[in-house]
């Protein structure tokens, strides 16, 4: 080989490595441009599911004439301290909250110390395998309380309480327990005709936008409780909380 | 000598690393996206439950966050710019990490929603962010090593950079 057939030849190798170097410059920009493409479609795709959801929910909500609080909570009592509860059917601390506290809370009722707002909230839909038992046990709950049987219905939803992450309980069964305190036909359309369902989503969320995140919780005249460490008030501290609210 | 074939074993072994460190984290990503994709709702309950933004923040976060997770799962699955995706990743685990740690500093005792849809620990359960933390550092490694090495084997940037 001459020394110009070598120039010639580390010439085009120049040539070939640059060019090599441009291409692959041209396809990190490419595709660089095509994640950040991809991410902000995505973004854009979250966004109008979300707002769409949120929509279908608000237009699909029937509000129970005979909710408080601004149409998301049943009262029970006439007392002059209230006592918030928000509770989910299928929460197990709610159920223990009420092995514990329920009597008392009748009580404070009977003796017309408090007025009781039960908050029935659905955090915990995805833990009845898809059957979303939270709303559907809520929103029947909200027909009982349209037929002034809301505090004899959610008795017995606790009573009956599934277990955590099984399918709870059947639509059926739900309508059975009805008749069990007393609720008909009217009650039984609304079940099946999920009537209260999408308002359920509507009750979750103001619990939410007032910065609560789990259940039970428990609020006296505005005052949270809680026993010791974070840990669940008992029947005595609840007592003691409505006295201190009745100054 | 001997160094000199290690460091050419080396050289062969990083793409098949770096391909395994991508699909691992793809993996980990649609995980933790598709486990968050079908409640919104409680993905942004999930959010607000680190009390560091207000709720209608904490909504749109949490319904956003799925979405992204997902289709950076999809973008690191098919290999596409993986040196960016990876540092978007690496950003997105330095985020989690921050977040878990300060509702580990102020106390909260909440589920970290990374793999579920999280909230408040019902009483009785402890919170577990030794562990959550541990888990993210080991993916921010993956990306770590993504972000250095980011050739892999059976990625688009292979195909379209014309390797074989």
């Amino acid at each position: 080989m001459s020394k110009a057939q070598r120039d010639r030849a580390a010439a085009r190798k120049i040539v070939e490595q640059q060019k090599a170097a441009a291409k692959r410059r041209k396809v990190t920009m490419w595709t660089s441009v095509a994640v950040v493409a991809v991410l902000v479609i995505a973004g854009l795709i979250g966004f109008t599911v979300y707002a769409n959801q949120s929509k279908t929910t608000a237009s699909k909500a029937v509000t129970p004439s005979v909710a408080v609080d601004n149409g998301t909570a049943f009262a029970v009592g006439t007392g002059p301290v209230t006592v918030d509860l928000y509770e989910d059917f299928m929460c197990p601390i709610c159920h223990q909250f009420e092995l514990d506290s329920g009597a008392t809370i009748k009580q404070l009722v009977a003796d017309k110390k408090v007025t009781v707002r039960y908050h029935m909230v659905a955090i915990l839909d995805d833990r009845s395998q898809g059957t979303k038992y939270s709303t559907r046990a809520a929103g029947a709950a909200a027909e009982a309380a349209q037929e002034g049987k809301f505090q004899e219905y959610f008795d017995v939803l606790y009573a009956n309480q599934p277990e955590e992450n099984s399918t709870g309980l059947s639509d059926a069964k739900l309508i059975d327990l009805g008749k069990s305190v007393g609720l008909g036909d009217t009650f039984a359309k609304a079940v099946n005709d999920k009537t209260y369902d999408a308002w359920v989503a509507t009750v979750t969320d103001t619990f939410s936008a007032r910065g609560f995140t789990g259940t039970p919780t428990i609020v006296v005249n505005g005052k949270q409780v809680v026993g010791p460490n974070n840990t669940l008030a008992t029947h005595d501290q609840l007592a003691k909380a409505v006295e201190a609210a009745e100054g | 000598m001997e160094t000199r074939q290690l460091s050419a074993r080396m050289t062969a072994a990083w793409p098949w690393i770096s391909t395994v460190a991508r699909l691992g984290l793809a993996a980990v990503f649609l995980t933790a996206g598709l486990l968050k994709v079908d409640n919104l709702a409680a993905s942004g309950r999930a959010v607000n439950a680190y009390r560091l933004f207000s709720y209608d923040t904490a909504k749109v976060i949490g319904a956003l966050q799925p979405f992204l997770e997902i289709a950076l799962g999809i973008l690191l699955l098919i290999g596409l710019a993986v040196r960016l995706s990876a540092a978007i990743a690496a950003v997105l685990l330095v985020l989690f990490i921050a977040g878990i740690v300060s509702a580990w500093a102020r106390g909260l005792q909440i589920d970290c929603g990374c793999f579920s849809k999280g909230g408040d620990l019902a009483a009785g359960r402890t919170a577990e962010y030794g562990r959550e933390v541990l888990r993210d550092a080991g993916f921010l490694i993956l990306a770590g090593i993504l972000l250095v090495k980011p050739r892999t084997r059976f990625s688009l940037d292979g195909l379209l950079m014309g390797e074989r």
